[in-house]
């Protein structure tokens, strides 16, 4: 077979697209939930990292260092052999085929990568609110927790929402090493599709297909997004 | 008589710790009393925008004591933001907050901060937009004024927490020359049912007519602090002269 044929023999779809549609739902849904996990605690990242403590910067800082310079790989392992072998989770098949014992795991361990990256935003995001804001609120007596809960973090939220979105068009890509602990995402599916039928090419070209077709109008959806956000303040 | 002095400023020291170590206040005392308008004029970069800042612990002195009502708020002990309820402050860049709309803006920090009942703040807000010529403007949003609007509500909204002294900074500097006129309005009549302010600005014109005291600052230091008549009129000081002599 020639190269082409390899890259375009898709004989194996009749089969094996179950696989596929099961794998987009189940990605779809591991990186929606996961950023949406994530944005909690990343919101506290982000205010500690901001905070005047030395104590709670430090350790915030420690966090999105360490979650940012490892493989997350590494992280999902060893939060799966590691404090997951302590837990026994109950095992409910979500959609049919979504093993719960093993996907709320992998979702813990995407959130806790990701709100070290969306803690960054945020902060970001705080940051580019103009100081003047700050002083305003203050000078009217407001705290510190009131002038950012009723000042600054509606104002930021602006500037967070667009690199939200961007952080799930990452993480769509991302979770393709959830396979790894058996969640039935897109890469796991294509993976066993390969496997089963020896064709070891197209079934990946599929795959990447598909990523790109999820992730190219995301994209583009996000610099709408931005778009609208920054024409919105003047 | 000490219950007539709203505000002490006693011996206060700023330096800014961004490598240069500026010193922004050298050792400046002050005085403001109940009524008075006091205006603080000086070439830019001589430290009056930072003396005013302190006044409300905008900007926190490395040295000396600010006494408000008779409290040292300088003190770090003490909770400031009980104090600065009751001084109202304007920005140079007006600082409305573009999320809210004009009559939020004003009745923000009186529910939040003072727990005062929705209702009473409202009609209360709605009175001062009355006065600042705006009350038609209460549910657009900052975006959609000019410039002399927004300072207009702006100081409405220093206004609606009702406090004992206005400070501020640089009211008409950001402002066209059209619109100056407009916001100096506002606060010529709000000297005249004597309220008490502290007015940084270039407006001479204002200083002149409006202030009961003028005071002069250079470097950092206040050098003079007369009534305007001896300010503008009979100058003593030879960099007052100079700076008076560029810009009248």
């Amino acid at each position: 077979m020639t190269l082409w044929q390899r890259m375009t023999n898709f004989s194996f779809l009749p089969d094996y697209a179950p696989y596929f549609i099961n794998g987009i739902i189940c990605t779809l849904l591991l990186s929606v939930v996961s950023v949406f996990v994530a944005i909690i605690p990343a919101l506290c990242l982000a205010l500690m990292r901001l905070s005047k403590s030395k104590i709670l910067r430090g350790i915030s800082g420690a966090y999105i260092q360490v979650f940012r310079s490892t493989p997350l790989l590494v992280q999902l392992f060893i939060v799966y052999f590691g404090p997951f072998t302590a837990i026994t989770l109950p095992s409910y098949k979500m959609f049919g085929f979504i093993d719960t014992a093993i996907f709320i795991p992998g979702v813990v361990a995407l959130a806790l990568n990701s709100s070290a990256y969306v803690a960054e935003s945020i902060r970001a995001g705080i940051l580019a609110v103009d100081k003047g804001q700050t002083e305003a609120a203050r000078s009217l007596g407001l705290t510190q927790a009131q002038t950012m809960r009723y000042i600054v973090l509606p104002q930021a939220i602006k500037n967070i929402i667009p690199t939200l979105a961007n952080e799930l068009v990452t993480m769509i890509k991302e979770t393709s090493v959830i396979g790894y602990l058996g969640v039935q995402d897109l890469m796991w599916g294509t993976k066993t599709t390969a496997g089963a039928t020896f064709l070891p090419l197209s079934p990946y070209i599929l795959a990447a297909a598909i990523y790109f077709c999820i992730n190219f109008p995301a994209g583009k959806a996000v610099e709408a997004l931005e778009r609208r956000m920054r024409r919105g303040d003047k | 008589m000490e219950t007539n002095k709203l505000i002490q400023v006693k011996d206060v020291y700023k330096r800014f710790e961004d490598g240069n170590m500026t010193v922004a206040l050298d050792h400046c005392s002050l005085e403001i009393r109940k009524g008075e308008v006091v205006v603080i004029v000086g070439p830019s970069g001589s430290g009056k925008s930072t003396m005013l800042r302190t006044l409300n612990m905008l900007e926190v002195p490395t040295s000396g004591e600010i006494i408000f009502e008779g409290v040292n708020i300088a003190d770090k002990s003490v909770d400031i933001n009980v104090h600065r309820q009751k001084m109202g402050m304007v920005f140079q860049h007006f600082n409305l907050f573009p999320h809210k709309t004009i009559l939020e803006n004003l009745t923000l920090a009186p529910i939040k901060v003072k727990g005062e009942d929705h209702r009473t703040v409202e009609e209360r807000a709605m009175r001062l937009l009355g006065i600042v010529g705006l009350a038609d403007r209460a549910h657009d949003y900052p975006s959609q004024l000019s410039g002399g609007q927004k300072q207009r509500v702006a100081i409405a909204r220093a206004l609606c927490m009702q406090p004992e002294v206005m400070l501020f900074d640089e009211p008409t500097s950001a402002l066209d020359p059209e619109m100056v006129g407009e916001v100096l309005e506002v606060m010529r009549d709000l000297a005249k049912h004597g309220m008490t302010m502290v007015v940084v600005t270039h407006e001479m014109g204002f200083a002149r007519e409006v202030g009961t005291r003028v005071i002069f600052m250079d470097q950092g230091k206040i050098l003079v602090d007369e009534d305007p008549k001896t300010f503008f009129e009979k100058p003593e000081n030879p960099r007052l002269q100079d700076f008076l002599a560029k810009v009248l």
